[in-house]
């Protein structure tokens, strides 16, 4: 159903042990604190965790830019390990930003110790299956070449326009 | 941004490397189907096909002048689909960074618990 290839690879080291690191991804009154840009609210009595491999964990955002925007989000949790791994397939519905359509996207969060005592998080994320195409193996790579080549030559037209 | 539909178009003709090849090659120039057929192991009619599937995405356009019928790379479909990835990533790192705070705001709690003990 989904491409091997995750579209989006993001990798970040968090100054924290990686069980607190995991716990800020799983346990409610955490998550409702930091997830989404600021001003995001997760109100507490629609957020619902059952974290485990075949468990959910669902909740609804409200923008403070847009209150009358709701987003619905429902993660299915395909797999889990207690403080290692997170992977699952997000359903995002409601009313969303920029007439979006509601989709699904795939994502993996491991989470791995630094020899420092930090935590780096290895974040993969797939596009939702109807936009990516049946088989994408390596266009992530050339997408961000064209992209070069693309701004190249975007900053030379500039120029030429002086 | 545009419709589903047509960024669905864009990422399955990008889901080709024969076509990401042919993009890369208008991105450096305008090109007939036999300059493009050169450097790559296949026939002209087979290079059609790709670029017709090019043009449905909007990814191309194609001008005939003379007898000559020149591919043109466009950049905006192309760069829809990158949106696209570059939503999702500013959602990440905006969302990481508040959680970097956060994280620090809850060992700083810890630390004071523990002095008062």
């Amino acid at each position: 159903m989904y491409p091997d290839e995750p579209q989006l690879a993001i990798s970040r080291v968090l100054d924290a042990p990686r069980g607190l690191a995991f716990q800020a991804f799983t346990d409610p009154d955490h998550l409702a604190t930091w997830w989404g840009p600021s001003g995001n609210t997760l109100p507490r009595d629609e957020i619902e965790f059952d974290v485990r491999p075949g468990g959910f964990q669902r909740w609804t955002e409200i923008a403070a830019a847009q209150p009358d925007l709701l987003v619905h989000i429902h993660i299915d949790l395909t797999d889990v390990a207690d403080g290692e791994l997170l992977e699952g397939v997000m359903h995002v519905t409601g009313r969303l930003q920029d007439d979006i359509e509601p989709f699904e996207t795939r994502f993996r969060v491991e989470f791995h110790d630094e020899p420092d005592g930090r935590t780096r998080l290895e974040i993969r994320q797939w596009l939702p299956a109807h936009l990516a195409g049946p088989s994408n193996q390596g266009w992530l790579e050339a997408l961000d070449k064209l992209d070069a080549t693309l701004l190249h030559i975007q900053a030379v037209a500039t120029d030429a326009e002086v | 941004m545009a419709g589903t539909d047509q960024l669905s178009r864009v990422f399955s003709a990008l889901a080709d490397p024969t076509r990401r090849a042919i993009l890369a090659e208008l991105a450096e120039r305008d090109a007939t189907v036999t300059e493009l057929s050169d450097p790559l192991p296949m026939s002209m009619p087979a290079v059609s096909r790709h670029l017709k599937v090019l043009e449905q995405a909007a990814l191309i356009s194609r001008t005939r002048s003379g007898k000559w019928r020149a591919s043109h790379l466009e950049t905006a479909p192309l760069r829809e689909a990158a949106d696209w990835i570059d939503r999702f990533r500013r959602f990440w790192n905006t969302s990481l960074d508040r959680l970097d705070a956060h994280l620090a705001a809850v060992q700083a709690a810890e630390r004071l618990d523990k002095k008062e003990l």
